[in-house]
């Protein structure tokens, strides 16, 4: 089987220098710095498949952004090495940058001075496309986002969710064969979320690009992603679906429950913990209003990043 | 990659910092109008106070008419060939970060920014062209017209070796993060060794042929001593000569910052 994606031990740690606190110490440090190594990615073995939507997730500081920055060849590994379309993403090789696409969600990669046809126009040379077809591929797309009205608009007038969608525009206009999309949906209203995460779900089962997503919205890895990487202290800790991760962890429940003329109080307990934890409230005294949920995969993905953020 | 790819991007990134400087109108006005007038009134009241001050007529063979039509096509020249503007930020986007959104698309960024810098300064050639234009004309300046386009090609020769040396030093950005200190020193010093502050011919004649020896005085002192006529072809063609050098050791300079700063590179910001 070929993989778009192929990483054999691939790692990346970063070096910083530590400063204690204090003016005296940023004197010392002028001469005398204490270099530290940190490990943003551990060696990592992953295989995607062409066509795959992988979401991506971890707290913050995990290597998410790492994991995407050396696939797309920002910045080079430390160990081990990275195939992505049979090229190795850091040589930075034209035609393998023709073939990708990373959209950053907390930077604009679009000119922001210009507007974003201006833009497009400046991409279509960049990529080499044929004019024509760029501009019927900025129809099409600005179209199914709703936003032709302000394609003529400067980038940095526009609203955090219109430049959003015109960064998204820019990042497909290419048809990528890979696309990273790292945190999407970051920042946006309810509603910006949603127009989007629709557009991403339609275009992805249209167009069937290979898709590895961060995002902090578990909704956005729930609607559109087929596989799950969970990524924690650097290294990849689950690797499944999300259906398989719900049902492997240990599943909670949430009893929300109100005795008389005391406040309403929650608890989240175990599967296991239920029979025992029913027993003692209902001995406790009488209930006003009782109430038992089960967690879905937001929380269920939440209670993990929690746990793992604890142990930093 | 064919060469109509190539040509076609870079046109469009010419065409970006046409655009993108023509967007802020004010600043565009001050940068280009107003900036040069004031500065060439500067140059002009300074040579003639010095003169004045020193009851010459001729100061290292030359007369007064020579300085102030060296100030004057020195004043517009070194606007041309100084470049802090694109080397900030350039270094600023190395710093920040904000380079990722470049270093993913199919081009590079050494020719991304030489593009924008070329027609940044071909717009701002035309519209301060003006001046030198006017006030030559006006007080009767000594220049030789004729030798205008080759003197214009020498200096957007030097213009490329100007970009070489930003690109050397934005590079190092990845390495030590801020090193705008380094274009500010840099420039102070071509401040000098191209003849901007004052024309070589005042300097002690070794210090004089070193500098002339150096691509750096390409910056000014020769293409506007061609003009004016304090010198003749023969060292116009020097000029060529040690501006090739120069980009030379600038290209491979830069090659080698370049590919050690992405190794080191932590993609900082996103």
């Amino acid at each position: 089987m070929s993989f778009a994606i192929e990483t054999h031990d691939l790692s990346r740690t970063f070096e910083s220098y530590k400063k204690s606190e204090g003016l005296w110490n940023s004197v010392k440090g002028f001469w005398n710095r204490q270099t530290v190594q940190k490990i943003a990615l551990k060696p990592t073995n992953i295989k995607i498949e062409a066509g795959q939507i992988v979401g991506l997730v971890g707290s913050n500081g995990a290597g998410k952004t790492t994991l995407l920055k050396l696939l797309s060849g920002l910045i080079a590994p430390t160990t081990g090495e990275a195939k992505v379309l049979g090229y190795n993403p850091f040589e930075r090789k034209t035609e393998f940058l023709r073939r990708i696409s990373l959209l950053l969600g907390q930077k604009n990669q679009l000119w922001w001075d210009i507007t974003p046809l201006d833009s497009y126009a400046l991409l279509a040379k960049i990529y080499d496309l044929d004019e024509t077809v760029a501009k019927n591929k900025v129809k099409e797309l600005s179209h199914l986002l709703h936003c032709e009205h302000v394609l003529e608009t400067q980038l940095r007038r526009l609203s955090l969710g219109e430049r959003m969608k015109m960064e998204i525009i820019g990042s497909l206009l290419h048809s990528p064969e890979v696309l990273y999309l790292d945190e999407p949906t970051i920042g946006l209203d309810i509603v910006a979320q949603e127009i989007i995460r629709e557009f991403l779900n339609e275009y992805v089962k249209n167009r069937g690009p290979t898709v590895i997503l961060t995002s902090h919205y578990m909704d956005d890895i729930a609607k559109l992603a087929d596989r799950l990487l969970l990524i924690s202290k650097g290294g990849i800790v689950y690797d499944g679906t999300v259906d398989g991760f719900v049902a492997k962890s240990e599943k909670l429940h949430i009893v929300t429950y109100k005795f008389e003329g005391e406040p309403e109080q929650r608890s989240e307990i175990t599967k296991s913990e239920l029979n025992s934890f029913l027993n003692s409230v209902s001995n406790k005294g009488q209930l006003e209003s009782f109430k038992i949920e089960e967690t879905d995969f937001e929380h269920v993905i939440h209670s993990f990043l929690q746990k793992e953020s604890r142990v930093f | 990659m064919s060469f109509t790819a190539f040509y076609r991007r870079n046109l469009g990134f010419f065409k970006l910092a046409i655009a993108s400087n023509l967007e802020y109108r004010l600043n565009f006005l001050l940068d280009s109008v107003f900036q040069p007038l004031v500065n060439s009134i500067v140059e002009m009241v300074l040579w003639m106070a010095i003169f004045k001050g020193a009851q010459a007529i001729e100061i290292a063979g030359f007369t007064q008419n020579y300085y102030l039509a060296y100030a004057l096509w020195g004043t517009f020249v070194a606007r041309i060939t100084v470049n802090w503007m694109y080397e900030f930020r350039m270094i600023e986007e190395i710093d920040t970060g904000s380079i990722n959104g470049l270093l993913v698309r199919p081009m590079h960024y050494y020719e991304y920014y030489l593009s924008q810098l070329l027609g940044y300064k071909l717009v701002t050639t035309t519209v301060s062209f003006i001046f030198p234009l006017t006030l030559i004309t006006l007080f009767d300046l000594p220049t030789q017209w004729s030798r205008i386009p080759a003197a214009m090609a020498l200096i957007f020769y030097y213009v490329i070796f100007v970009y070489g040396m930003s690109f050397c030093i934005a590079s190092l950005a990845f390495i030590f993060n801020k090193v705008n200190s380094l274009t500010v020193t840099k420039n102070l010093a071509l401040w000098l060794l191209t003849g901007e502050l004052f024309p070589l011919d005042l300097m002690p004649e070794n210090i004089k042929n070193l500098f002339l020896a150096l691509p750096f005085s390409c910056g000014v002192y020769i293409p506007v001593g061609y003009i004016t006529g304090r010198i003749d072809s023969s060292v116009l063609i020097q000029g060529f000569q040690t501006t090739t050098i120069g980009l030379v050791i600038v290209s491979v300079l830069g090659f080698f910052l370049w590919r050690k700063g992405m190794k080191q590179y932590a993609g900082t910001g996103a």
